[in-house]
C-alpha cells in the first residue's frame, strides 16, 4: 500500500519540487516585464519630446518621409511613429530578457540568436531609410533640372533614376539582412544590368535618327535657326 | 564680430591715407576688359563733382588672372583738361586688393565696408566692374544724396528695355515693395551709395559665411537699409548696359540665387513686413530722360514651350506647393493658345506668396523648391512680353505698375498663411 502511494506522489512531489524551482524564474520574468514597459513609456515620451524640440516633423515632410507614410497608409505624425517604434522594440527586449530569466535551455538560443540579428536588421532600416530619401532627392533634382533644361520626358528620366537607385537600396537591405544573399546578388545583377541594358539599346535604337541629323548638321547641310532669345532677366 | 585682416600694404595704405570723406568700391573677378573704363569714369566723376574732398577708390578683387589688378592700379585720366573746368584739389588714392572669405560679390562689398569703416569715410559707393553706360555724373548721383542731404541708402534708377530686368519687374520689385512699403523701383540694381555709418551696419551683421557673400549681397543691403529704418532714396543714372552675360548662364540658378536670398530676408525681417500695408514712394535724384534702347529679340515660343513642360512634369510638386485651388487655375493656362497667353496678375501674385509660404514652411529643399518655380516664371515673362509687345516704354511701366499693386492688395493671403 506504502509502495502504491509512493508511486502516485512522487511524480507529483516531482511536479511540485519543478514548479517551486521555476516559480522564482517565472516572477523575475514578470518583473524584467513590468520594469521593461516601465521603461519603455519613458524612453518613448523623451524620444517624442526630443523630436518635437528638433522639428523632426517638418524635416520628415521635406524629406518625403511624411509622404512613404501615408502612402502606407499610416497617418500618424513621423515623430510619435518614431516613438512607437521605440516603444515595442523595447517591450521586445525586455519579452526577450525576460524569457531569458526563464533559464530554458532552447528558449535562451533562441533569445541570444534574436539579439545577434538585431544590429543587421537595424543597419538595414537604416539604409532602407536613408536609401529612400536620397532616390526620392536625387530622382527630384534630375526631374526639375530636365524640366528647365526643356527635356521633354524629363518625368520618364527621374523615374528611371528612382527606379535604378530603388533596386540598388533594396538590395543593398536584402544582402544586409542575408536574406538568400545569393539569389539577391543574381537577381540584383539581372535586373540592374537589364535595366542598363534596355536604355542603352534604346537611346541607340531610337537615336539612330537624332545622331544622323547631328552628323549631316556637322558636314555643312543648313538648318533653319531658332528665333533668337536676348531678354536679360536680370 | 571677426573682421577680416588686411594684407601688409594694404594696412600701410590706410594707415597713411588716415580717412576719406568719400570711398567708390569696385568689386571685380577677371573684368580686365571693363573695369579700365569704370576706374576712369569714377575718377572723373570724382574730380568733376567732389573735387576738394578727400576720396578712395578701391577695387576688391576676387583673385583675377586676367590682370585686373593691374589695369585698376595703371588706369587714369592723363589730360584732365579736356572734361574739366577745374582741377581736383584732394588726391585720389587708389587700393587695389584681393579679397578673403567665401568666393562672391558680398564678400567683395565686405572689403569694401571694412575699409570705408578704417578710413571712416562719410559716403560710400560700389559699382559693378563691367559696366559699359557709366558716366562720372552716376559719382555726383549717388553720393550727393548721402553727403548734402542726409540720405543713407541711395539706389539706382536705370531705363531699361521693357523685356529686360524681368525678375526684378515681376517678382522682387513687387514682392519688396509690398513687404516692406518702400517704391524701390531697382532693389538689386547692383551700383548703390550708402552713408559711411550705414557701412558700419552692414559689418555688425553675421551674414558673411552665408549666401548674401556669394550672391545676395544686393537684395541683402537694399532690405537691410529700408527694414532697419535707414533713410533711403533712388537716383536716376541712365542706361545700363554692362558686358554681355555669358548665354550659357542657367536662368534657374539666377532664381534660386534672388529669389532665394529674397525669401530668407522674410524670415530675418518676418516682424518688420508682416504689419506693412500699402506702400509710399520714394524721393528720386537726377533728371529723368528717354534713353534710346537696342532691340531686344525674344522667343516667347520657347518659353511657353517650357512652361507646358513644367505643366506636365511638375504636377505633385505644383499642387504641393500651390494647393489644388491655385494649381487648376495654373493648369487652365496651359489650355491657352501662344497668341491667347495670358498670365493673370492676381494668380502670379498668389503663386509667389504660395513659394515664400512653402519656403517658411520648408516643404522642400530650397534649391528644388526655388528652381522649379522656373517654368511658372518663363510662363508670366512670356504673357508679360505678349501683353506690352505693342505698347511704349511708359505704358509698360503701367503694366508693371498694376502688377505691384496687385501684390499689395493680395498681402493678407500671405500674412494669413504665414504662421
Amino acid at each position: 500500500m506504502t509502495d502504491f502511494l509512493d508511486l502516485i506522489l512522487e511524480p507529483l512531489q516531482e511536479v511540485f519540487h519543478a514548479i517551486r524551482q521555476f516559480l522564482p524564474n517565472l516572477l523575475a520574468m514578470l518583473v524584467i516585464l513590468i520594469i521593461g514597459i516601465l521603461v519603455a513609456r519613458v524612453l518613448r515620451a523623451i524620444l517624442v519630446r526630443f523630436l518635437t524640440a528638433i522639428k523632426f516633423d517638418s524635416w520628415s515632410d521635406r524629406m518625403g518621409v511624411t509622404t512613404l507614410m501615408r502612402k502606407s497608409d499610416l497617418w500618424a505624425k513621423p515623430s510619435l511613429a518614431l516613438g512607437a517604434i521605440l516603444y515595442w522594440i523595447m517591450i521586445i527586449i525586455a519579452l526577450a530578457m525576460g524569457m531569458s530569466a526563464l533559464k530554458i535551455q532552447a528558449v535562451d538560443n533562441l533569445v541570444s540568436q534574436f539579439f545577434m540579428y538585431l544590429p543587421r536588421a537595424f543597419s538595414a532600416i537604416m539604409i532602407l531609410l536613408v536609401g529612400y530619401m536620397l532616390t526620392g532627392f536625387v530622382s527630384r533634382a534630375v526631374l526639375i533640372a530636365a524640366v528647365n533644361s526643356g527635356y521633354h520626358y524629363a518625368k520618364l528620366l527621374a523615374e528611371a533614376i528612382r527606379l535604378l537607385l530603388t533596386v540598388l537600396v533594396l538590395a543593398m537591405v536584402l544582402e544586409q539582412l542575408q536574406v538568400a544573399p545569393g539569389i539577391v546578388l543574381a537577381a540584383f545583377s539581372i535586373i540592374f544590368g537589364g535595366i542598363v541594358l534596355a536604355l542603352a539599346i534604346s537611346f541607340g535604337v531610337g537615336g539612330i535618327d537624332a545622331a544622323k541629323r547631328m552628323i549631316e548638321r556637322e558636314t555643312g547641310e543648313k538648318r533653319t535657326e531658332e528665333p533668337k532669345d536676348d531678354v536679360e532677366h536680370i | 564680430m571677426k573682421t577680416v585682416a588686411f594684407r601688409k600694404e594694404v594696412q600701410e595704405q590706410l594707415e597713411k591715407i588716415q580717412r576719406a570723406d568719400i570711398v567708390v568700391g569696385i568689386p571685380s573677378f577677371n573684368n580686365a576688359r571693363t573695369i579700365g573704363h569704370v576706374v576712369r569714369a569714377v575718377q572723373a566723376g570724382l574730380a568733376k563733382y567732389f573735387p576738394d574732398r578727400k576720396s578712395v577708390l578701391i577695387n576688391s578683387d576676387g583673385g583675377s588672372t586676367d590682370n585686373t589688378l593691374e589695369v585698376v592700379r595703371n588706369t587714369s585720366i592723363e589730360n584732365y583738361d579736356s572734361i574739366l573746368l577745374h582741377h581736383r584739389v584732394e588726391p585720389l588714392f587708389k587700393i587695389a586688393t584681393p579679397y578673403s572669405g567665401l568666393p562672391g560679390k558680398g564678400s567683395a562689398f565686405r572689403t569694401i565696408f571694412e575699409m570705408a569703416g578704417a578710413l571712416d569715410a562719410k559716403a560710400c559707393v560700389v559699382v559693378d566692374s563691367d559696366l559699359r553706360s557709366i558716366t562720372p555724373e552716376w559719382i555726383e548721383l549717388l553720393v550727393k544724396p548721402v553727403l548734402d542731404d542726409g540720405f543713407d541708402y541711395v539706389a539706382p534708377l536705370y531705363h531699361r528695355h521693357k523685356y529686360d530686368g524681368t525678375i526684378t519687374n515681376s517678382i522682387v520689385y513687387p514682392l519688396t515693395r509690398s513687404l516692406y512699403g518702400k517704391r524701390i523701383r531697382q532693389p538689386i540694381g547692383g551700383d548703390f551709395g550708402f552713408s559711411g555709418k550705414l557701412a558700419k551696419f552692414y559689418l555688425t551683421k553675421d551674414v558673411w559665411q552665408t549666401d548674401v557673400a556669394r550672391f545676395g549681397i544686393d537684395i541683402w543691403m537694399t532690405t537691410t537699409a529700408i527694414a532697419n529704418q535707414f533713410n533711403v532714396t533712388q537716383s536716376f543714372l541712365g542706361a545700363k548696359i554692362h558686358d554681355a552675360k555669358d548665354p550659357g548662364s542657367d536662368l534657374s540658378a539666377m532664381l534660386y540665387q534672388v529669389v532665394g536670398a529674397t525669401f530668407e530676408l522674410m524670415e530675418t525681417y518676418h516682424d518688420v513686413w508682416k504689419p506693412i500695408r500699402g506702400s509710399e514712394p520714394v524721393t528720386a535724384f537726377g533728371f529723368e530722360y528717354s534713353v534710346g534702347l537696342e532691340q531686344v529679340n525674344v522667343n516667347t515660343g520657347k518659353m511657353l514651350k517650357l512652361f507646358q513642360e513644367g505643366l506636365k512634369n511638375l504636377r505633385e510638386l505644383w499642387v504641393a506647393v500651390l494647393g489644388n485651388s491655385d494649381f487648376r487655375e495654373v493648369e487652365r493656362l496651359g489650355t491657352l493658345g501662344d497668341r491667347e497667353f495670358q498670365f493673370p496678375l492676381a494668380l502670379w501674385t498668389r503663386v509667389i506668396y504660395d513659394y515664400a509660404i512653402a519656403f517658411h514652411n520648408k516643404k522642400l529643399p530650397i534649391e528644388h523648391l526655388i528652381k522649379s518655380l522656373t517654368p511658372l516664371y518663363l510662363g508670366k515673362t512670356a504673357s508679360f512680353i505678349l501683353e506690352v509687345e505693342q505698347m511704349g516704354q511708359e505704358e509698360a511701366e503701367a503694366a508693371i505698375e498694376k502688377l505691384c499693386q496687385e501684390f499689395e492688395i493680395n498681402k493678407e493671403y500671405l500674412t494669413a498663411s504665414w504662421k
